[in-house]
């Protein structure tokens, strides 16, 4: 028995080198591991410079001139910062940026409060728990221009919906007020679709958190008699955070370039209440057709995005390593 | 501490019954282990006196008070799961505080700063209290997790396998301070395990679980040297109990309805000869003692010997049996 036992050690390396496959480069005539490796990802990469980085590059040549796409033949100025600097100090582009941030604000806080309650109580396994997380998923599997139109009708002061109820709870005539139409509840009309929307996708990420939980550490705290109250406060949410972090990043970076829900809701409107930086941006460059100056403040925008996005990474980093 | 009695206690899980019908008392300040193969309802049982099961039948009493409808937090008992099952956002520090903070207990900040670092100078981790859980090494995070026990004082302790994940070097070394911390707090402790050497070396009884019910529970001596049945027998003793047929050796006296013979080393005689009823077939040797593969006729027994017996692959013996355990056709000790 001890005898067989050192023939079977003394052959492993034998038995492994055998298991191993001839390498691919062998039968592959003449190429070399690295060099069909390269062959499968160039396609990708050729793919992602065309379409990904040479706009962004062209773009941000661009941005430096005085180019005006309707007028492609007029002889192209360097500008040098001009652009930059008109961007930077318009004042309507800082109005633009404030009614942005004020978007991604409520958005985010309503759809991670609601997202973050819906998980948690579906996270409970009760009977019919997987139909109810499916019919909850279905605004997010709409496609946005299907869900703009059908919000404006439910929008509608005569004949919506929307109107209807707030009136049937409230006692307020349907037609005395106009959501799409009113400076003062534009911007809300556009949250409440925007939640409305995303909420369930926020929830599905939440819930990827809770069920992470493993059942033991609740019987653990359960026995160590912590209330449920200290439970979902001292286990609950530090443990589901990192994924609560990671929806709020997605719908973050999502909702700072929101543009489709604004442009079929309210176009903007009424007069510039609801304009935020993608409308102003699509204005500058498609209706006024000075697109090197909306280069440059899309480069600005990317830039923003792009830093705060990265500092919003390292904490979310900080919280997973603990 | 307290007592435990479980009376007539069954849950079952859809088809499968977990437990049936277990009768147990743990005695103030004692120390009795479970021993069970996988399956056998061992952790079950425990997570019956816990509270995060609830039994089908059956009363669950703690120092007197029945406890069946009552929530694991006011049972008072402090549980070690298999999985170490620490608060992986929490440091160690935290972690073993944790129990203390409990809002019902109400302790001021000074006592539980001691009591958190003497328990972590019992489990031997106080070199880490300010590290995170997760960045501990197995040994290290069972430690934590007894610990974590063993802040409060609760009425029992309940151990689920708590050393089954360490290797065998920090498993021994860990089942001599549980032993240790156990008799110097005097503890009233009821661990689960399916290994007979933490069963033999820690329990002042054992609880012998099979299929859900209690086999036999005794000392860790009366067990071994007087199982109740062909089960029992076969769980202690290394190597393996023998299990030979009635009449295959001669020597003992088995009484009458006798089927089976269970012998272990302290029951064979061995003898060279060159006539003898059996042969080595083969010789393990592990250094302080030798493992002898026995053939007699169809069957094979394994058996100790010192290593300085002179004896050798191919040999004939001459094999007796000494006081046996003898069971009849059930599987029944006979005596």
């Amino acid at each position: 028995m001890i005898n067989s036992d050192t023939t079977i050690l003394e052959k492993e390396p034998e038995r492994a080198a055998a298991s191993t496959p001839v390498s691919l480069a062998r039968r592959i005539g003449g190429l070399s591991d690295r060099a069909i490796a390269w062959l499968f990802i160039t396609p990708t990469i050729a793919l992602l410079l065309a379409i990904n980085i040479f706009p962004l590059i062209w773009a941000i040549r661009l941005s430096f001139t005085n180019y005006r796409a309707n007028r492609p033949n007029a002889v192209l100025e360097n500008v040098g910062l001009q652009n930059y600097q008109r961007v930077l100090t318009d004042s309507d582009i800082w109005i633009a940026m404030q009614t942005t941030a004020h978007f991604v604000f409520w958005t985010i806080l309503l759809q991670t409060l609601i997202g973050f309650s819906l998980a948690y109580l579906i996270d409970r396994k009760f009977r019919g728990h997987a139909f109810w997380t499916t019919v909850i998923l279905i605004p997010m599997m709409l496609s946005p221009a299907v869900v703009g139109n059908f919000w404006r009708f439910l929008y509608q002061p005569q004949i919506g919906l929307f109107n209807y109820i707030v009136s049937y709870i409230t006692g307020v005539p349907p037609s005395s007020f106009e959501m799409l139409g009113s400076v003062s509840l534009a911007p809300w009309s556009i949250i409440i679709v925007d939640t409305w929307m995303w909420t369930p996708y926020v929830m599905l990420i939440c819930l990827a958190g809770l069920r992470s939980i493993p059942d033991y550490i609740y019987e653990a705290a359960e026995v160590d008699r912590a209330s449920a109250w200290r439970q979902f406060w001292s286990i609950t949410i530090p443990m589901a955070l990192p994924f609560i972090m990671l929806a709020v990043l997605f719908r973050g970076i999502e909702n700072f370039k929101m543009f489709d829900m604004v442009m079929l809701l309210t176009g903007g409107g009424p007069g510039s209440t609801t304009e935020v930086a993608s409308i102003t941006l699509k204005r500058e460059a498609f209706e006024s057709w000075r697109t090197g100056r909306a280069s440059a403040f899309a480069i600005i925008l990317f830039v923003a995005v792009f830093g705060l996005a990265n500092i919003y990474v390292k904490a979310l980093n900080r919280v997973k390593q603990r | 501490m307290a007592e435990i009695t479980l009376a007539g206690i069954s849950k079952a899980f859809g088809e499968t019954q977990a437990v049936s019908n277990v009768n147990l008392t743990v005695r103030d300040g004692e120390f009795v282990v479970l021993l069970g193969p996988t399956g056998a309802g061992k952790t079950t049982t425990l997570r019956l006196i816990a509270g995060l099961e609830k039994p089908d039948s059956g009363r669950v009493t703690i120092a007197g008070r029945d406890v069946v409808g009552e929530a694991p937090a006011s049972r008072d008992v402090a549980f070690v799961f298999q999985q170490y099952s620490l608060y992986p956002h929490l440091t160690v520090y935290e972690n073993l505080a944790f129990p203390l903070r409990s809002p019902a207990r109400r302790l001021p900040a000074t006592e539980i700063d001691g009591r958190v670092r003497e328990v972590a100078k019992m489990v031997r981790i106080d070199h880490k209290l300010e590290n995170r859980s997760t960045r501990l090494s197995g040994g290290e995070m069972q430690r934590v997790a007894i610990g974590r026990a063993l802040v409060r004082k609760p009425a029992i302790y309940l151990m689920d396998e708590p050393l089954s994940s360490l290797d065998a070097k920090l498993r021994g070394e860990l089942r001599l301070e549980l032993k240790r911390i156990q008799s110097e707090l005097g503890s009233t402790l009821l661990y689960v395990t399916h290994d007979q050497i933490e069963a033999m070396t820690m329990a002042d009884r054992i609880g012998i679980l099979a299929e859900g019910r209690l086999v036999q529970m005794g000392t860790p001596r009366e067990i071994y040297s007087n199982p109740a049945n062909l089960h029992v027998a076969a769980r202690l003793g290394q190597p393996h109990i023998n299990l030979i047929p009635e009449g295959l050796l001669p020597g003992g006296s088995a009484p009458a309805g006798t089927k089976t013979i269970g012998a272990r080393t302290e029951h064979l005689e061995i003898a060279r000869s060159e006539r003898g009823n059996a042969e080595i077939d083969w010789i393990e040797h592990l250094g302080d003692q030798n493992h002898l593969h026995i053939k007699v006729g169809q069957h094979r027994l394994v058996t100790l010997a010192d290593p300085y017996l002179a004896i050798g692959r191919g040999d004939r013996i001459d094999l007796k049996l000494r006081n046996p355990l003898y069971f009849d056709a059930g599987g029944q000790r006979l005596t």
